[in-house]
């Protein structure tokens, strides 16, 4: 009798069949995708609050104690960092918000669709979080390079 | 055995898509807590190196961590420490759901598939926590905001 091949491409298509979301797994996925709901909608009030903040808080001028003058409030690099803040965080949270709604809605209809969606919102999500963290350590190893290569000029003159 | 097949129809299954999906999300999960883990335990070792100097760079730049200061710090200490065991036990949770999630579907292991499921929440349990505690320090920034606008009318 001819032994029938299976490719490991069709073996690991099988393997994923065997996975189920049983009831158990079901509701922690519902309460993971409850708590990603809570923190994307405080993150989003968040924003809110810190673009109030840096348009409200207008520079104050004060006089001191040396007849100069402190400012206190927000400033124009203020006002844009703020943005630029709060238009990464926003655009990042809006892919968790998007798989908790997703997973959510997936897990109550028993809808495969919508669990996959989700899973593909969490990670993007998680994508986006770790370019964003390999960017940054770019940037932190070029400071490095710049502060070590000053002070090493400064050590040789 | 029709009751079993009527069964598995009925369960919600992980398909094809669903299990490449979780594994490129487990993938770069595990980047980001790997990263996670030893910025975290940088940032302990250059408290634990620089702390006094730190806290008084702090008290330069703002008066209530001066008062703290005076103290010995003891409270901001135990208040950092705690931030710092929070956020490693939450990356330290990305890391399980990473691992245990691609080890279930790997080896079709449905204990270790839902495992990885219960850290995940754990995860967003936790930074939930952190983003309702964010959110409450914003409206205080944002009550303090008004409260010096009055003060200055």
């Amino acid at each position: 009798m001819e032994e029938q091949q299976i490719s490991p491409v069709s073996q690991d298509l099988d393997n994923f069949f065997n996975i189920t979301f049983d009831t158990a797994t079901r509701t922690l996925l519902r309460q993971a995708a409850v708590w990603a709901k809570i923190a994307t909608i405080c993150a989003f009030i968040g924003y809110g609050v810190t673009l109030v903040v840096a348009f409200i808080g207008r520079p104050h001028y004060t006089l001191q104690s040396d007849e100069s003058f402190a400012t206190t409030g927000a400033t124009g690099a203020g006002i844009f960092g703020a943005i630029i803040t709060v238009a990464i965080g926003a655009f990042i949270n809006y892919f968790l918000y998007r798989f908790a709604v997703s997973a959510i809605r997936g897990v109550d209809a028993m809808d495969s669709v919508s669990a996959n969606e989700g899973f593909n919102s969490l990670r993007t999500y998680f994508k986006i979080l770790g370019i964003c963290i390999i960017i940054g350590l770019c940037f932190l190893a070029l400071a490095s390079l710049v502060f070590f290569a000053g002070m090493g000029s400064s050590v040789r003159y | 055995m029709e009751n079993l097949q009527e069964q598995s129809l009925l369960q919600m299954n992980l398909d094809y898509d669903g299990g490449h999906i979780l594994h490129e999300t487990a993938r770069w999960s595990r980047f980001l807590s790997i990263v996670g883990i030893v910025g975290i335990s940088l940032m302990v070792l250059v408290f634990a190196l620089a702390g006094t100097a730190l806290i008084a760079g702090l008290s330069a730049l703002a008066p209530s961590v001066a008062s703290l200061a005076g103290t010995g710090g003891a409270i901001l200490i135990l208040v950092l420490l705690i931030v710092f065991a929070a956020l490693g036990f939450m990356v330290f949770m990305l890391y399980r759901f990473s691992v245990l999630t691609r080890r279930g579907i790997d080896r079709q292991d449905q204990a270790a598939f839902t495992e990885g499921i219960k850290c995940l929440k754990i995860y967003f349990i936790v930074s939930g926590i952190f983003a309702i505690l964010g959110l409450l320090g914003n409206l205080s920034s944002l009550i303090n905001l008004f409260l010096i606008n009055r003060i200055h009318i």
